[in-house]
């Protein structure tokens, strides 16, 4: 009876101990973020007001990050637009028709390579397959773009796509593909109007995250979409990004700017911050529909 | 071959010798590989129309395999391979000339756990017969009503069609497949231990339901549950090691096995 209750006591011990380390490393990481957050708002304060949202970044100090806004929206809805499908698609092969193959493993393999490749190699590479060509093709009057930048962040979040479709897919049960295919519907039928439905909520979870990685990028966006400092809607001039800007304001000697790219900076960890939480609540309802 | 060997894949009637009923699968030296492990050595049945098969055996015995085989399921799994003739009507189904849509539509199966698919209830009945048929709106209502009311689900969920099959219990996921199945038709119904994942209540509901789908269809059911085979089928084949050790009237496996394999695994002294 004693040894029993020495175990008893031996194991709660244990249990505490472990509980307390998980929940002090989850306080690490909560306080790292509330911090950022509070430094970003506590130091952009004065210069988070309506004009951050209206006025363009050609006023400089007493201007505001309108055109940054615009223009990172522009470019990263490029690089969804591409990385999306054929990060989908390709997901799709490598879970449904490559899976166990020896190419399906070599490709899986190189995109998670791709997936670790530092930004800016990929903001070469873009600058040396768009960026020059369309240069010398227009004689100059289209260098650096939104394209080219909307094609720099594709290529950053097209990895992270073909990673979560994959993986959501080969999550789906084995037997509801048995059980399609034994009624007579073909494998492309099942994939398309199946599968795809039934990974649907990690898929776009998948994009969410890839969304929310890339809006975050500077270095590929430097040599590829550059910067503008007026308002432009079209991707064939060079455009400006939040990132971008922040982190040439961040390099001025100017205090007012230090405080615009400090709202910036702000904005940016909260729209990151929510689209996460997006992503969760988007996983989270269809945990609930599937049991 | 002997006899014995001619009786025990060809179940008569004791009294009479006469055959139950007409055969509807006929299973001639069936091997069956899986990447180079033989799984199943040399099998021969005549599975009777419009009665209940079990087959039962130890786990591992290839009990499963077989049945995969009757709708060459195992065919999309790379290097699975079998030898052999399962004859349908006439035909040999392993011939790879037999279209596979023709098979599915003809053999439908039910799976160990209910796997409903990411629809609507209707939608998953109406799913596969869309793609075997064109019906009309109406004609589609029709057929998806009298597939559930075969499956004895319509009254549970005929107020909640367009609800997502996702929230049905585990027992009507079941019936819904089962619903899914029987909507296309088929002449053979295959149930790969339909029972295993539900609670009792639910098996009863399932069992009784084998016993009102026979008038129909041929059905094929792989069960560990021998009293369920005592109970639900007319016939019982048991495997063990791959071979088919006895095929007879459940009647008599279970009161008076041939084999003293059989007996030890009915009585319960391994397996």
């Amino acid at each position: 009876m004693a040894g029993n209750s020495m175990l008893y006591s031996k194991r709660r011990i244990k249990n505490i101990i472990a509980l307390s380390l998980s929940v002090v490393a989850t306080l690490i990481g909560l306080v790292f973020l509330a911090w950022i957050l509070w430094e970003t708002l506590q130091q952009g304060i004065a210069a988070l007001k309506p004009q951050l949202f209206i006025k363009i970044t050609a006023y400089g100090e007493d201007g505001g990050l309108a055109n940054a806004m615009v223009g990172s929206f522009i470019i990263n809805l490029i690089g969804i637009l591409i990385a999306t499908p054929i990060g989908v698609l390709a997901g799709t092969w490598l879970a449904e028709y490559a899976n166990g193959t020896k190419l399906g493993e070599s490709i899986r393999f190189l995109n998670d390579i791709l997936l670790s490749a530092p930004s800016i190699v990929l903001g070469l590479f873009v600058y040396t397959i768009i960026v020059l060509p369309s240069t010398s093709l227009t004689n100059g009057s289209t260098t650096f773009s939104g394209w080219a930048g909307g094609v720099a962040l594709a290529l950053i979040a097209l990895p992270v796509i073909v990673r979560t479709s994959d993986e959501m897919l080969r999550l789906v049960p084995s037997t509801l593909r048995e059980a399609s295919l034994s009624l007579g519907i073909p494998q492309w039928k099942l994939t398309t109007q199946i599968l795809i439905r039934a990974a649907r909520s990690g898929i776009i979870t998948g994009v969410l995250l890839a969304l929310a990685r890339i809006s975050g990028e500077t270095a590929p966006l430097l040599f590829t979409a550059f910067g503008n400092n007026y308002m432009t809607f079209n991707p064939s001039d060079k455009m400006s990004s939040l990132p971008q800007m922040i982190y040439q304001y961040a390099n001025d000697p100017g205090e007012g700017l230090h405080a615009i790219a400090w709202a910036g900076a702000f904005v940016l960890t909260m729209f990151v911050l929510l689209l996460s939480l997006a992503s969760r609540l988007v996983l989270s309802r269809s945990k609930v529909s599937h049991d | 071959m002997t006899e014995s060997a001619a009786a025990g894949i060809h179940p008569q009637s004791a009294a009479t010798h006469a055959p139950i009923a007409p055969t509807k699968l006929t299973v001639r030296d069936l091997h069956f590989y899986y990447n180079g492990f033989h799984a199943l050595k040399g099998i021969n049945m005549d599975i009777p129309e419009k009665k209940v098969t079990a087959i039962i055996g130890p786990s591992g015995c290839g009990k499963s395999t077989l049945l995969r085989i009757f709708n060459r399921i195992y065919a999309i799994y790379p290097k699975l391979e079998a030898k052999g003739e399962i004859v349908l009507d006439g035909e040999n189904i392993l011939d790879s000339r037999y279209s596979m849509n023709r098979l599915r539509s003809k053999v439908g199966m039910v799976f160990q756990k209910p796997v409903p698919f990411p629809m609507t209830i209707f939608e998953n009945v109406a799913y596969g017969i869309r793609h075997h048929e064109k019906l009309s709106r109406a004609d589609m209502d029709i057929r998806v009503e009298q597939a559930l009311r075969s499956a004895a689900l319509w009254d549970e969920v005929k107020d909640k069609l367009k609800q997502s099959a996702l929230g049905l219990s585990g027992g009507q996921q079941q019936r819904l497949c089962i619903a899914r199945g029987i909507a296309l038709k088929p002449e053979v119904l295959l149930l790969d231990e339909p029972t295993s994942a539900l609670d009792p209540i639910a098996t009863g509901r399932i069992e009784q339901l084998v016993e009102e789908l026979k008038s129909e269809y041929t059905i094929v059911i792989v069960t560990h549950n021998m009293q369920q085979a005592a109970r639900c089928s007319d016939l019982t084949a048991f495997m063990y090691l791959g071979e088919l050790i006895e095929f007879d009237r459940t009647e008599q496996i279970f009161t008076k096995p041939g084999k003293k394999q059989t007996e030890d695994y009915i009585t319960g002294r391994f397996g």
